[in-house]
């Protein structure tokens, strides 16, 4: 129902484009992170190296020059008058012209070797990662596709492999399998042996949570087989996982051969049989032959570097792997990047919709209805910024009046619960509030707390703090999700009252919220149970208790029943309005459901697309919508009584809030769309002098009104679920 | 009903799930039953709407008659004679199933033609050009032009055309049964109907047999020719679907009816009953609805009820409708013999 800053993310930003140019867009954005980027230009410079390294070296790594390429020093004592031969040490020579990178103490031309060692460690990093990879995929999909006896053995060898330390039985095989050493081949099965089980237990893990999809169902009722089922609609979507798993080994790989290969155990380039030369090679030497107390940097540096370099360019790789699968990570970055672009400055605390101060807040002078609690005035709140922004709401005003109940009305996507939220400044970034103006007249019923007119979006995140929850209460769809699950109920409400009530003793408190959980239809022995052992129904009751606790007196109510049964929905809201009758909090209500607003709303407001686009008293949009949508909505809810008639519904489906039809965003569905719909927006105007409002042209300027909608108005009553008429 | 065997029954299922409880070598495994002898007749070219609260059954009834999970017991018949057992490609291709969630029921990473033209593949049913029996298909379920929709993959559509894409997916194998487990649910309202009137137009045009499963009571009527009750597991009333909701004869349903939202109401509504639905690891004694009910009796706490006739094609599982004298009389076995007295037999 909400629109919450991952469901945009995750939606590629595209028009009414064809399939295959959307896709191309998904794989196209992945470079276009300065992360990815980097990692994609090392490891391709790596690779690079690899393929023709070998062919480009000035010299043969092996070649030695010993006149030449080192210096000889006279070993102190010898030679001269000692008396003993004059006997010469070798030193390498530093980085020069002829030796870009110096040369060993062996008369070898340290560039050339790291020119060379690049393939075999790469070529077995990859060889590694993919034979690990392998076994992964055919180890971890079969576990958890087929589940049972099967999954359990299988789980049981990877997990022997996951307890075995890997580097030691590396060792164990390394010196004990004859000639592994010089072949890369084993030394990269050896390798991938020790390091397939990890990824092996995360392919096994999303297999389960796959195998168990509709789509996999659906597969499984049309007739598909096993086989198929696991290649063509489960791997699809492991494709990123194992991508990532697999640059995530290649890693592992390149540092265990590394290891390995510095331990001695790779096999020497100049020994027999020759190994291959590799950083690994490259290191041992040089700490062999004293290279880093001889401060001859330039022969143990650079593979160490490379080896770091290379680690980093998959890493990055890699997080852009997790930036693709998860888009929730992307966003957070982005966010900041695309405000500062756009011109808007932002607020740092945390918690708070940011106000953009780009343009001054244009709003009508407010003229406060004397019983008002709650006043919305222009308010438009954007998700994103500049042009890429998508308006969730647009210019809407909304007044709650004390002790009523205004309904909120509208489809997914339409803005209701962004325009709720917002007023309270509870969105995050990226929802920007563009314009507006909420006003709330605090007369709190305790005597305590702020009283007189606070403008909630000049108001600082103290002020916020001062009257949420305590004077304006929000309880959302999820708010039953919202409990605590490893302290009880009781312990939660205590938290809340010791912190707005200090002055109640700790006796007073578990006696109140006993009080709120009966208020609610609860037992007050329901204190001591824990979320877990309540259900859904008693959670949210229990949630609402909460919200009631420190008397507020406004409470946003945002789909608090949709989740659930509706016999428990009916308990609910009827406990919820005779509260409402007891305690006089004036309620806003959002929920897609008309049918039921009706029964207990005194006024309703419908939007659609972002904007209001009727308001009425509950029983007038009834019984005489006045707007072609509220009209088609009604028409949506089949009745419960009388003859079945055949009922169309709307036509068409809401509208996408990126792409917006030109004029009223109603126009494509309306059967009494005009020319002028398509072109002029229609905005929030008084219809027949009654007091309600609709923004439609059929009622402007002469227009032909249809019947269906120029029924008259119904005679006055209170809404239904009202007890009592204050 | 008609005398001629139904297109699809299942007969006295039920179905147990284990569920752990405890932890370690302390665990014991507990027996949900989520399904109790619940008996179902789909019939061709009507809408049979399965009701109740979430928990109910009703999904795991519509899943064992997909054959996606196993009965403990019953059986499902296929125009009258026993549907094979495990889940061949014959009984594939005549039942069919339509899942909740539009967004969770289509592979991401294949375009909309690939779900429409396995099931043919796998069936052998395209003898000619698979694109023109897939545009044949997306034709069938309004979503035009069919070239463009073939080409998209699902994250390209809305819910709705989703849940049309799924529903068409269920038609390619030409089934004579298709089993809807709330195909609205997760749908935007104004759109709902839609969804609702293409399945009348199959029920009407290609003669299916569908079975509805949903809580939304008001959109059962709508759609339905026949609407079954379950609660905690079993069903508790059977009735033509506007004399059901405007003569409800089990307490449960009128308790149902009640709670739903219905502007039309003159009065405020008076909710015939409380509490919520009982856990399934222990459901109460006798009618498992008696601890709710206004008007239990005595009877109601001891034995469960059996299933009365209280007019044509209407039948109801209530001590209420059992005549006072012949309460006692059932009590030893006179009249009883519809499958829920036989599901307290056997426990």
């Amino acid at each position: 129902m909400t629109i919450d800053t991952t469901a945009l993310a995750k939606i590629p930003p595209a028009g009414p484009a064809a399939g295959p140019v959307l896709q191309r867009g998904r794989i196209l954005r992945l470079p276009r992170s300065p992360k990815v980027i980097a990692g994609l230009f090392i490891v391709a410079v790596f690779g690079l190296i690899a393929l023709i390294g070998r062919w480009v070296v000035p010299y043969s790594p092996n070649a030695t020059d010993s006149q030449n390429w080192v210096q000889h020093v006279l070993v102190p004592g010898t030679g001269g008058d000692s008396g003993f031969p004059a006997s010469y040490y070798p030193l390498p020579y530093g980085p020069s012209a002829a030796h870009w990178l110096g040369t060993t103490v062996f008369a070898q031309d340290v560039w050339s070797q790291l020119l060379a060692s690049t393939q075999a460690t790469m070529f077995v990093g990859l060889l590694a990662a993919a034979i690990a990879t392998a076994l992964s995929i055919i180890f971890g999909v079969s576990a958890g596709y087929i589940g049972g006896a099967t999954d359990e053995g299988l789980s049981l060898i990877a997990n022997v492999f996951l307890a075995i330390p890997g580097l030691p039985l590396l060792i164990v095989l390394a010196d004990y399998v004859p000639s592994a050493g010089s072949s890369i081949f084993l030394v990269a099965a050896i390798i991938a042996v020790t390091t397939w089980a990890y990824s092996a237990r995360t392919l096994r893990a999303q297999t389960l949570s796959l195998r168990n999809r509709d789509f996999v169902e659906a597969a499984r009722v049309s007739g598909e087989g096993r086989t198929r089922i696991i290649l063509a609609e489960i791997l699809p979507n492991l494709v990123p996982i194992v991508a990532a798993s697999f640059l995530f080994t290649t890693l592992a790989a390149i540092y265990a051969y590394v290891a390995i290969s510095f331990l001695g155990l790779g096999g020497s380039p100049t020994g027999s049989p020759a190994g291959l030369w590799n950083w690994g090679e490259m290191l041992r030497e040089g700490f062999a032959n004293n290279a880093v107390r001889g401060g001859w940097w330039w022969w143990w540096a650079p593979p160490g570097i490379c080896v770091a370099l290379l680690g980093t360019g998959l890493a990055l790789l890699n997080f852009g792997i997790d930036e693709f699968i998860n888009p929730r990570l992307r966003t957070a970055g982005l966010t900041a990047r695309a405000a500062k672009k756009a011109g808007i400055k932002l607020g740092t605390a945390v918690g708070v919709t940011p106000v953009a101060s780009i343009s001054p807040i244009a709003v009508k002078p407010a003229t406060s209805a004397a019983d008002a609690v709650l006043e919305i005035h222009g308010l438009s709140v954007d998700y994103g910024y500049g042009a890429e922004a998508v308006h969730a709401v647009m210019n809407c005003d909304l007044v709650l009046r004390r002790g009523r109940v205004l309904g909120l009305a509208g489809e997914s996507g339409s803005g209701k619960t962004t325009l709720a939220l917002a007023a309270m400044r509870l969105l995050r970034q990226p929802a920007v509030i563009t314009s507006g103006q909420v006003l709330f007249h605090s007369r709190p019923f305790t005597g305590e707390g702020p009283k007189g007119t606070i403008d909630l979006l000049a108001a600082g995140l103290h002020q916020l703090r001062e009257v949420r929850w305590s004077e304006i209460a929000v309880v959302l769809q999820s708010s039953l999700n919202a409990l605590n699950p490893v302290i009880t109920v009781g312990a939660q409400f205590d938290d809340l009252l010791r912190v707005h009530r200090p002055k109640l003793s700790a006796l007073d408190r578990w006696a109140r919220s006993g009080e709120l959980l009966e208020m609610v239809g609860m037992n007050a022995d329901r204190l001591r149970s824990y979320p877990h052992e309540l259900s859904g129904g008693m959670r949210q009751r229990a949630m609402i208790a909460m919200a009631l606790a420190l008397e507020p007196q406004v409470m946003i109510l945002d789909e608090p029943t949709t989740a659930l049964d509706v016999v428990t929905q009916r308990e609910i809201l009827e406990e919820l309005m005779g509260l409402r009758d007891r305690l006089g909090f004036a309620a806003l209500f959002i929920t897609h459901d008309l049918s039921l607003l009706v029964e207990l709303a005194d006024e309703i407001a419908v939007m659609y697309a972002g904007r209001l686009m009727e308001r009425a008293p509950a029983a007038s949009l009834f019984h005489a919508p006045r707007l072609p949508y509220t009209h088609g909505l009604l028409n949506c809810f089949p009745p419960m009584h009388g003859k079945r008639v055949p009922m169309e519904g709307i036509p068409g489906s809401p509208p996408d809030l990126r792409d917006l039809p030109s004029g009223c965003a109603f126009h494509p569905r309306c059967r009494w769309a005009m020319d002028r719909c398509t072109r002029e927006v229609p905005q929030l105007a008084p219809v027949d002098g009654s007091g309600r409002e609709v923004a439609c042209w059929l009622h402007r300027d002469g227009a032909q009104v249809p019947a269906e909608l120029a029924r008259p108005e119904p005679a006055q009553r209170p809404a239904l679920m009202r007890v009592s008429e204050q | 009903m008609s005398a001629a065997a139904p297109v699809l029954e299942g007969r006295n299922l039920t179905k147990h799930f284990w569920v752990k409880r405890g932890r370690g070598p302390f665990a014991r495994r507990t027996a949900v039953n989520a399904v109790d002898n619940v008996s179902v007749r789909l019939e061709g070219g009507s809408v049979t709407a399965l009701v109740g609260e979430s928990g109910a059954g009703k999904t795991t009834v519509g899943r064992l008659l997909a054959k996606i999970i196993k009965p403990d017991a019953g059986s499902i018949l296929v125009d009258g004679k026993p549907a094979p057992s495990g889940r061949p490609r014959s009984y594939a291709a005549t039942v069919q199933m339509v899942f909740q969630d539009p967004f969770a029921s289509l592979n991401p990473v294949h375009r909309i033609r690939h779900h429409l033209a396995r099931p043919l593949q796998i069936h052998h049913l395209a003898a000619g050009d698979v694109n023109t029996v897939v545009a044949g298909l997306l034709g069938r379920v309004a979503l035009k032009p069919p070239a463009q929709f073939a080409a998209k993959f699902p994250h390209e559509l809305s819910g709705g055309q989703r849940q049309r894409v799924a529903i068409a997916r269920a038609l390619a194998v030409r089934p004579r049964v298709l089993i809807a487990d709330e195909p609205v649910s997760m749908l935007d309202v104004s759109i709902r109907l839609g969804i609702l009137n293409l399945l009348a137009d199959l029920r009407d045009e290609d003669r299916l047999a569908i079975l509805y499963v949903t809580h939304d009571i008001a959109s059962a009527r709508y759609l339905a020719d026949t609407i079954a009750v379950m609660y905690a597991g079993q069903l508790v009333e059977v009735a033509p679907s506007v004399e059901l909701t405007d003569h409800p004869a089990h307490p449960y349903t009128q308790l149902l009816l009640s709670a739903a939202p219905d502007p039309d109401r003159a009065q405020p509504p008076v909710l015939a009953g409380s509490g919520a639905p009982p856990s399934l690891l222990a459901p109460p004694s006798g009618c498992r609805f008696h601890p709710r009910c206004p008007h239990a009796m005595d009877v109601c706490k001891r034995k469960a009820p059996p299933n009365i006739t209280v007019a044509p094609d209407h039948i109801a599982a209530c001590w209420l409708h059992v005549d006072p004298s012949e309460r006692q009389a059932s009590e030893n076995g006179a009249i009883a013999t519809g499958p829920l007295e036989k599901a307290e037999t056997k426990r």
